[in-house]
Formats: structure tokens, C-alpha cells, sequence
């Protein structure tokens, strides 16, 4: 079969037509998802808040606890993921409402990672139920409640 | 109610602290804050305070908290005024 003839060309612009037409179907309509790594990228956040009597070398609480005693320092720590710069804050509260104490780390994190605040006190701490709030970039990420006896 | 017959408690003598085994924005050591006057932008700030206009965007990713609108500051809101020198980091929108 020859192009000169009417039947191969009307074929021939058919197929011409559909391949044209398939091309436009693959350079139009939904753009590829972007799979750059900002796309990919956790935005910083916080992954767990834990109260205890001590840290280790990594910033972490070595054992739990919401029980101090009046000569106790207090710790707190605070696992993030994810990259990006923000406030983190430490807001500590007596049960009378009094602030204990407020800390601010600014962090800039490319990755997991752990901050710790933490409260001393000279003379031993008032019996009672304290309270610590944790923020970061002034929005409420987690707090704990604990005694002193 | 608060029992009015027992002494307020005592906190004056609070140390408190912090540590991160995430890096520092290395601008944060030399920051200063600045309070807003009327009539201010982030790019006149950046102008008087940075030396350069166009370092805007440093003051407002130290202070994202605080400003909602680059466009729109208020007199009176107190900002953290990063050092001219330095990398501020950029975050992954």
C-alpha cells in the first residue's frame, strides 16, 4: 500500500491524528507531583513530652516519673522530628497559679532531636502539684502535671 | 478557694535551664529585639536595623510566631532582630 492513494492517507492522517492527540494527552492536565525534597521534607514538630529526676548524655529522661521530692531538680524532655526553626518553651506553674519558672531554647533542628528543660531550687520546693507546658512557636505541644511530696 | 492562712509559696530562689542536641541558629547569638513603631514595615526595619531592605525576610522567619502577615506589623509587637551576618535557616514549605 502506497501514501498516494486516498484510503492509505486518510489512514495515515487518522493515525497521525490519534498519535498527535496521545502526545497532547501526556504533555497536558495533572502536573507530575513534585518529588523534590522540600516536598518531602517534616516540617519540625513535637514528638514526646517526658518528666523525670534526671537526663542522660542524649537530653532524655532516664526514668519516667510525675513524683518529686523537695530537693529534686526537675527535667523535662522534649523529642522533636522533622528540620526547621522555632521557639521552644518551658512554662512552669505552681498550683496557686504562680510561675515557677519560664525557658526558651530556640532550636534549629535538621532532624530527630531532643530538648530538655529543667528547674532547681535552692531551698526545698513547696509541697503541691506543679504543672509544665511546653510550646513551640507559642502553640501548645504537650505538658505534664507532678507532685512534690 | 486558696486557704488565706497559708504563706504564699516562695520561688524567688528558682534556677531554671535548657539544652538542645539540635543546633542553634547561629544568628541567635548576636540578636537584638525591636519594638515597632507606627508607620514601620519589616523592610524599613530591615533598612535601619540590617542595613539592607531587602534582608526583610530574615526578620520575619525570627519572628513567624508574631507576624501573621509580613505586609501587616503592628506598633508596639517586639521583634527579634536577627544579626546582619550569618545564615538564617529557611524553612521547607
Amino acid at each position: 500500500m502506497t501514501l498516494s492513494s486516498p484510503r492509505a492517507m486518510l489512514v495515515a492522517l487518522v493515525l497521525a491524528a490519534s498519535l498527535t492527540g496521545a502526545c497532547k494527552k501526556k504533555d497536558s492536565g495533572t502536573p507530575a507531583a513534585d518529588s523534590s525534597p522540600a516536598a518531602n521534607t517534616v516540617v519540625l514538630q513535637v514528638q514526646s513530652v517526658d518528666l523525670g529526676r534526671a537526663i542522660g548524655a542524649d537530653h532524655r529522661v532516664t526514668a519516667t516519673s510525675d513524683d518529686f521530692t523537695s530537693r529534686d531538680t526537675v527535667y523535662v524532655s522534649v523529642a522533636s522530628i522533622g528540620s526547621g526553626t522555632g521557639l521552644m518553651t518551658a512554662h512552669w506553674t505552681f498550683e496557686d497559679g504562680q510561675v515557677v519558672e519560664h525557658s526558651e531554647q530556640r532550636v534549629s533542628p535538621t532532624g530527630p532531636a531532643v530538648t530538655e528543660f529543667h528547674i532547681a531550687k535552692a531551698t526545698p520546693w513547696p509541697v503541691g502539684r506543679y504543672r509544665v507546658v511546653i510550646a513551640l512557636d507559642g502553640r501548645e505541644v504537650g505538658n505534664k502535671e507532678f507532685e512534690v511530696k | 478557694m486558696a486557704d488565706i492562712r497559708k504563706p504564699r509559696a516562695d520561688f524567688s530562689d528558682v534556677t531554671g535551664g535548657s539544652s538542645s542536641t539540635a543546633p542553634t541558629p547561629e544568628w541567635v547569638a548576636t540578636s537584638q529585639t525591636y519594638t515597632v513603631a507606627k508607620g514601620d514595615s519589616l523592610s524599613k526595619i530591615a533598612r535601619r536595623l540590617l542595613g539592607d531592605a531587602s534582608l526583610w525576610p530574615r526578620i520575619y522567619e525570627a519572628n513567624r510566631s508574631i507576624i501573621k502577615n509580613p505586609d501587616l506589623i503592628h506598633p508596639g509587637q517586639v521583634l527579634t532582630i536577627p544579626a546582619a551576618t550569618g545564615t538564617p535557616h529557611t524553612e521547607n514549605i
